[in-house]
Parts: C-alpha cells; structure tokens; sequence
C-alpha cells in the first residue's frame, strides 16, 4: 500500500513539446539505470549497456508515430511503471533477458536482407505455419 | 409466456389431473414408497385409462435407423406407442421401436453383437402379453402393439436401474467414464430419485488385461458386451462369465492378457466404467475435449476417426462410424498411438555442423543451404521418397519440385522398385472393404490381414464367420482368428493353384464371389512381375474373379500414402537410383533402406519425428503430422479421405507443401502453388479422384493389358511384411504405449 501512495502522477503535458520533453527526460532516466540494472540482474555475461540503450530507444521509437500528448503521456507512465518494476527488482532475470535481451524475435535471428524480392507466400512462411 | 408456460399446460392436460383422481388416498398413507410418481403404483389403473387417440407427429428414426426390405413379402406392421411402422420380418421389439423414432434404453443390447437379453433395461410392455418383455430379444410380430412409456414400462426400468446401481459404487467423481456413461445418464433418466439399500456394495478384484484396458470390475454390471465383442467381432476367447448370482464377474478364469488387435474397442462398448482406457485414466473429462472429425494414418485402411484434443494436446482417439471403411471398431494401434505425436518431435530446422552434431538455425538459413546443394548435383542424381504417412498434397509437390529440378526419381516407400502406376486396379482392394462381405471364398497370399490391417482381418473374419467362407492362405506361418487353410510358404503353391493341380483352385473356381487378397509385400519382391502374371493367369481360369459387378482380385496395401502416391504416378525411373544419389531427399521417409547410399550424399530429411531416417540427414526440416494438417489420404481401396487439424503445429514446425512450395522459391524453380486449394487443383490435373472425398473411386479397369512377364516366380517363400503389429512408422515408434505393447503382448 506504501508503494502504491508514493506514485504521484503529474499532470499531463500541456502540448506536444511538453511530452517531447518529459520522454527524453525519461529516457535519460533509463539510461542512469542502466548500471544498476546490469548489477541486479548480473547481466553482464549476456549483453552490455550500449545494447540495453539501444533496445530502450528502440522500444520508444515503437511509439514514434503517436502524436496526442495525453497517449503520450499514459505510454510514459506505463514506461515508468516497468522502470520502477525493473528497478526495485519486481522482476527476474529470465524476464529482462526474454524482453529485452533477446526480444520477441527469438533466439533464431532471422536477418531479413532481401525480403523486397521474396514473394507474399515465402515471407507469411517464414513467420509462422498459419496464414 | 413461453416454454415454460407450455411445458406446465401440456402436463396438465396429459396425466396428472387425471392420475390424483384416481389415487385412493389409503395407498398414500399405508405404504411408504421410494417412487416419487405415485402413478406408477397402480399400473392398470392407469394404462386402462390410456387414451385411444394418441396424437401422431411424424417421427424421425433414432440415429437415422433406416428399413431395408429385402422382400416385399415379408414387410409386417406394428404400432409403437400407437404410431403405426412398416419393418420387415424378425427384426426385434426394440429395432421396430427405434426405426418408428422411440430410443429404448438398453446396457446388454448393441448392434454388432449378439443378443444377449440379459439387463433387462429394455423392458417395454405389448398389449396381451402378461408382462412386459425384454425388446431387445423379442421378435416382432405383426400387430404387435408395443407401448414404450406406459407406467408399467416405467417401472419395469426403476426397477431394473435400482437392481443395477445395488452394486454400481458411488464413485463417479473419479470415473473415467463419467460425462459418458450409460447408466449415469439413464439413471439420470429412469433412476428412482431416492434409495433404499442399506447393505454393503459387493466388491470384484480387478483384472490385469494389458497395458491398454483398464479394469474396474466393481463397476461392471454384467452386461457381457466385452465377452461376446471378445468372441465374435475381436475373435479372442479371452474374456468369459464367471460365477453365478451376486458372485457373477467377467475375467479371464486365469491370470492372462488381452492378445487381440482390436482389445481397445472394448472400451468404447462397455456401458459403464468397468472397462476405460489405461492410458487415458485421469488425464481428461470428456466435456473438456474438442472433438477433431478426421482420419488414421497408421495403415492403409483409412479409419474413421475423432481426435479428441485439450489445448495443443491430443487427449485420445476415438472409432467415428464408417459402415464402408472400419464400422465403429479401431484397432489398438490407431487408438493408442496418440502420446507418439508428442515425443521424439523435431520442432526446429537443423543443419548438421562439422562435428556431426545438430545445430538448430532459422528456416531463411536451412532452406538456403538446400537449395544451394541442390544446384551444385547432376539432375540424375537427386532422389526424392516419400514417407509412409504422406499426404496427396506435399507427394504431388515433392514431384513437381524434383521434376523442375531434372529428376523424376521419386516414389513412395513400400511400393518397391517399378511398380505398375498405370491401372488403378493393379493396387486396390478393388472388391472394397465392405463388399470383402459379398465373397465366398478367399485367398491369401503372402499377407497377414491381421497385422498389416487389422479392420480389413476384422471384415474377412465377420464374412467367414457369417457365411462360413472358405479361407485359403499362402505365406509363412502365421495366427489367424478365423478357420483358414494354410496351403503353402511361397509362390510355387501359387503357381499350382493358378495352374489347376491344386486342390484349393476347385474351391476358387466353384465359389460364386472368389476374393483373392495379395500382400503389398510382395511389391518389394525381385519376382512380383512373375507373381502379378501368375494372378492374371489366374483371373483368366476362374472368369468368375473378375466380372462386371465383381473384382476379386485385390492388393492390401500397407501405408496410408501408397495408394495417393501410385495414384500420382511417384514411380521412379531408374531402379537403383539410391546407388549414385548425391542427393536424396527424404519427406517423411524412415524405412528406406540408405546403406548403399554414397558417404558424400547429402541427405534432407523433412518430418515430424527423430526416427531413423534422421540418422543420416544433413539438414533437418520439420513438419505437421497428421493431426496437425489437412491432407488427403487414399485408402487402399481408393476411398480419398481428408485429415483435419486438431491441434496446433510444433515449435517452427509447418506443413509439409508449404516446406517444399517454399524450398522451390528458395531454389529459383517456383512453384505456382499459394494456397492449398490451389495444390489441389495441381492433383485435379493428376488424380481427379483423390479430391472425390469420402467416396470411393474404383479403379475404372480390370482387364488385363499386361504382358506376359518372362520371367519365372522364385523359389523363396514369402516373408512377413509387418514384424511389430505395434510399431509400424514414425509416430507409432515413439509411442510409449506402443512400445508397452510390444514388450508385452506381441508373441516372441
């Protein structure tokens, strides 16, 4: 209950350059964390904080088409809310390394380098049996 | 207003205002009952007062009962429940019931065996008899007034259910059959609602019958399904009464296993649940299973079958009727085979390293590797099989593939070297499973029905056993469950009998529908062009083998994919093509024998399993099995059937035309093929009759065209095709009940 009384939301962004704003400042967030992070979850055999970086400005550049701040704002808090998870080590290894080690792409990597010539059939195949 | 309000209207109007009128009070007073319907005391009273006009709604037959009047003559008419019914001469109470749309509840009386009349359950009453009569035993006479819900027929069945559950435990929380069991669901239906036992249940000591029949025997209530099932259809004295009265219990006298091929279907007849599946208890309700309408691959027979799955898991497999294919029986390997199809699963592609060891990679990775393979090989020299469990789909695309590459040296295991694809009746059954029944008189050569196809053994034997037919086999020494006469081990016997001096070729040549049955073994034979012709020489000296309205001369094949590969014309064209392969491509194919293979070969083995045919591969791809996939299947008697996916694929497992549709991009010899309908107009083009499901296509000739083989058939006697009942192909081999089974029950 403690927990849940120290979240405070702020109010929303007033515009786009607000929300613009309050995500760099979360990232840089993130970033800070990076270390503690790598030390919590000894991850250091598995990936380096360049890497981890790049997978956290990859996953807000997920949302780069949005531009309504109030979405903004609610991806931010939910950003937030995985920080503090992560962090205060709510979770376990095997979580950060499936989510943001490996990702959702699995272990086999398909690199697709000259997809443009495959045809709709070979693509749909090489993601899954169904379609 | 609605159903509810009608409901209560259509009872009062019917019994009830009517009944209170006639109840004297005294008997409400005096005797303390457990009937909850006081009605039923006083049975004449009321059937005295039944109403001469019943009303008359058309009915409709129970699960489609349908009349079939051999003779005009004999049509006799009788009145259920008032409703007036045409059924022909000796057909039963309760066969006249069901045709006129009445369901008489019944635990001893099943279709396919005899009758043994001793439940009782089925007890209705028929006017000016003293009292009411077992239907299922009583042969309907013209007239007969039989009346089905009468209170006497009411009571008769409270009574009955109350004698049954005396000694039927309470333990129906943790009973397999429970959701499906006969006497929780009648005496849901006809049970009293209270009891009045106070006396201890009577217990069984439970019978060892193997590792696939599960025996409560507490549970059993005598209904002696399992021991004429046993005797008649499985053909095995197994199974017997012992005991009289409360002491009664069915077993096998001594210690001893069920040994039949078809002990599984004992499972589905036993009424309650005295007799479940071993492998199957506990792991399951039924009410939580989806049912999957689909078809068996594990022989060539084609059984109709219901996968029933939970989730991504096949919970077990189920008979579906097919009257024409496997009636309502399965064999034990088509039924218990299910745990094979989750272990030993390939789920990722693999290339094997330099270390000889496996390494998992993505398909984008292994499909390249194999089409860069394929162009660094001579045409001539890639070699394409396909597998037992084939299906039409991925057959046809395995050979369009190979064919754009230059080779056409492609064909299905099990159907040798050259085998003749031309005429469709030079591998069917062309007699038909369900017309097998027609014939008098069978030959046998060089096949043990038994163990190769255990629902075709199962119709000869019904045939010899209704009609007391003539069996005559040639082959080695083998069990039989039915009388037969072992002529001889190899092709000369043969040759005798198609040459007359034989005593068996008088007993061919007098019967009226003579079915010779030859083995898809002898197709691996060096002489079968020489044992083909000896046939056909045969066919010319009994002209009534072959008719226009009778084929008698049929091949039982042995896989589910042959007939579907002949049909598609997988023949190869050089007969030791795997002797100078460099490239062999293997869909599914495990018993192909690769020892003459060349070291540098490079080997792609598409499946499901890690079975044998892995051993040799340099990359893996992997594949649906049958439960996971539509495919056509043939039959061998060239019925065309269509599996249904039950359950989801495997790890990055997919389907095996959508494997080498991929693979023929990757190898820059595209395949036109996007969807599967459009596969399947590709096999219009070929084999119109593989899309004509569910119907059987017969082979449109049967004469012969062939010539003459110079050749003499050899000396050597026919050999067992199927050494291991239970372990046939990739799924069955890595079933662990399977493989129970054949420690335990195959005779060494």
């Amino acid at each position: 209950m403690a927990f849940a009384m120290r979240v405070k939301v702020p109010p929303n962004s007033a515009n786009l350059a607000e929300a613009r704003h309050r995500t760099f400042d979360f990232f840089r967030t993130a970033c800070r964390a990076i270390p503690s992070i790598m030390d919590i979850y000894n991850l250091y055999d598995v990936v380096n904080p360049s890497q981890l970086r790049s997978t956290i400005a990859a996953e807000i550049r997920k949302n780069a088409h949005i531009s309504n701040p109030k979405v903004i704002d609610m991806l931010l808090f939910k950003g937030m809310e995985e920080l503090s998870n992560i962090t205060e080590h709510a979770k376990q290894r095997h979580h950060i390394i499936g989510q943001y080690v490996v990702g959702n792409h699995g272990l086999v990597q398909d690199v697709a380098s000259k997809d443009e010539d495959l045809s709709p059939f070979l693509k749909n195949f090489y993601k899954s049996n169904y379609f | 207003m609605g159903l509810g309000l009608l409901a209560s209207r259509a009872l009062r109007s019917s019994s009830s205002s009517r009944v209170f009128l006639s109840t004297s009070p005294r008997y409400n007073t005096l005797v303390r009952t457990i009937v909850s319907t006081p009605e039923l005391h006083k049975p004449e009273a009321a059937a005295a007062e039944a109403p001469a006009e019943p009303d008359l709604p058309k009915r409709t037959p129970v699960a489609g009962a349908r009349v079939h009047f051999p003779n005009p003559d004999d049509v006799i008419e009788v009145f259920v429940d008032g409703y007036p019914v045409k059924i022909p001469k000796g057909m039963t109470v309760l066969q006249a019931c069901s045709v006129a749309g009445v369901d008489i509840p019944r635990f001893c009386y099943h279709d396919r065996l005899s009758i043994a009349g001793n439940c009782r359950m089925c007890l209705v009453e028929v006017e000016k008899s003293p009292k009411p009569v077992a239907s299922c035993a009583m042969p309907a006479l013209p007239g007969m007034k039989i009346k089905t819900d009468t209170p006497i027929a009411k009571k008769a069945r409270e009574g009955v259910m109350e004698f049954l559950l005396m000694n039927h435990p309470l333990d129906c929380p943790i009973c397999d059959q429970g959701g499906e069991c006969d006497l929780q669901d009648q005496s849901m239906a006809f049970g009293s609602d209270r009891g009045r036992f106070t006396e201890t249940k009577r217990s069984v000591v439970d019978k060892n019958l193997g590792p696939l029949v599960k025996t409560v025997m507490t549970r059993c209530i005598q209904c002696t399904r399992c021991v004429r099932f046993a005797s008649e259809i499985a053909g095995v004295q197994d199974l017997g009464m012992l005991g009289r009265g409360s002491g009664e219990e069915i077993g096998t006298y001594v210690e001893k296993l069920m040994t039949s091929e078809l002990s599984g279907n004992v499972i589905d007849i036993c009424p309650v649940g005295a007799l479940t599946s071993k492998p199957f208890a506990f792991k399951a309700r039924n009410w939580e299973l989806k049912g999957t309408e689909s078809i068996d691959v594990t022989d060539a027979v084609g059984s109709n079958i219901r996968i029933d799955s939970r989730g991504p898991e096949v919970m077990r497999i189920v008979p579906r009727l097919n009257e024409d294919i496997n009636e309502e029986w399965i064999s034990d390997k088509t039924r218990f085979c299910y745990d094979g199809l989750k272990r030993q699963r390939l789920s990722d592609p693999m290339i094997r390293g330099a270390d000889g060891r496996f390494q998992p990679v993505s398909w984008r990775d292994a499909l390249a590797v194999v089409a860069e393979v394929i162009h660094q090989v001579k045409p001539e020299e890639i070699v394409g099989v396909a597998g037992k469990l084939s299906d039409a789909e991925s057959m046809i695309l395995l050979k369009d593939f190979l064919n754009k590459m230059g080779s056409n040296n492609i064909w299905c295991e099990g159907n040798g070297k050259n085998t003749d694809a031309d005429l469709r009746s030079g591998y069917l059954l062309n007699s038909s499973i369900s017309g097998l029944e027609k014939a008098d008189c069978f030959l046998l050569v060089g096949t043990q029905p038994r163990v190769e196809a255990a629902m075709v053994n199962a119709r000869i034997r019904k045939t010899v056993r209704a009609t007391q037919a003539k069996v005559g086999y040639v082959g080695p020494a083998t069990d039989f469950n039915y009388d037969h006469q072992h002529l001889g081990t190899g092709p000369e016997t043969l040759a005798a009998i198609a040459e007359g001096t034989h005593p068996f070729s008088s007993a061919l040549a007098s019967a009226k529908n003579p079915a010779v049955i030859v083995g898809a073994g002898i197709f691996e034979r060096e002489d079968k062009d020489a044992i083909f012709s000896v046939l056909q020489s045969l066919a010319a000296k009994n002209e009534n083998l072959i008719r226009p309205d009778w084929n008698g001369l049929n091949v039982l094949l042995l896989n589910a994919a042959q007939a579907a590969a002949l049909d598609l014309g997988l023949v190869p064209e050089s007969d030791n093509a795997i002797e100078s392969a460099k490239f062999v491509y293997l869909m599914g194919a495990d018993d192909v024998n690769l020892d003459n293979l060349p070291k540098d070969a490079f080997v792609v083995y598409q499946g499901h399993h890690g079975d044998s045919g892995v051993y040799r591969a340099n990359v893996i791809l992997p594949s649906a099995v049958f439960s996971e996939k539509e495919g056509i299947y043939a039959n061998t008697e060239g019925c065309a059937q269509q599996t249904v996916p039950a359950v989801p694929t495997v790890g990055d497992a997919r389907e095996d035309w959508k494997i080498i549709r991929a693979l023929s991009e990757v190898s820059g010899v595209r395949l036109p093929y996007d969807s599967i309908s459009a596969v399947r107009s590709r096999i219009r083009t070929v084999a119109p009759n593989l899309l004509n499901l569910d119907e059987r296509e017969p082979a449109a000739f049967s004469i012969s065209l062939k010539p003459e083989s110079p050749k003499k058939v050899s000396k050597s006697p026919f050999g067992v095709t199927v050494e291991n009942f239970y372990m046939t192909d990739a799924i069955t081999r890595a079933s662990k009940i399977m493989a129970q089974c054949s420690a335990v029950l195959t005779k060494k």
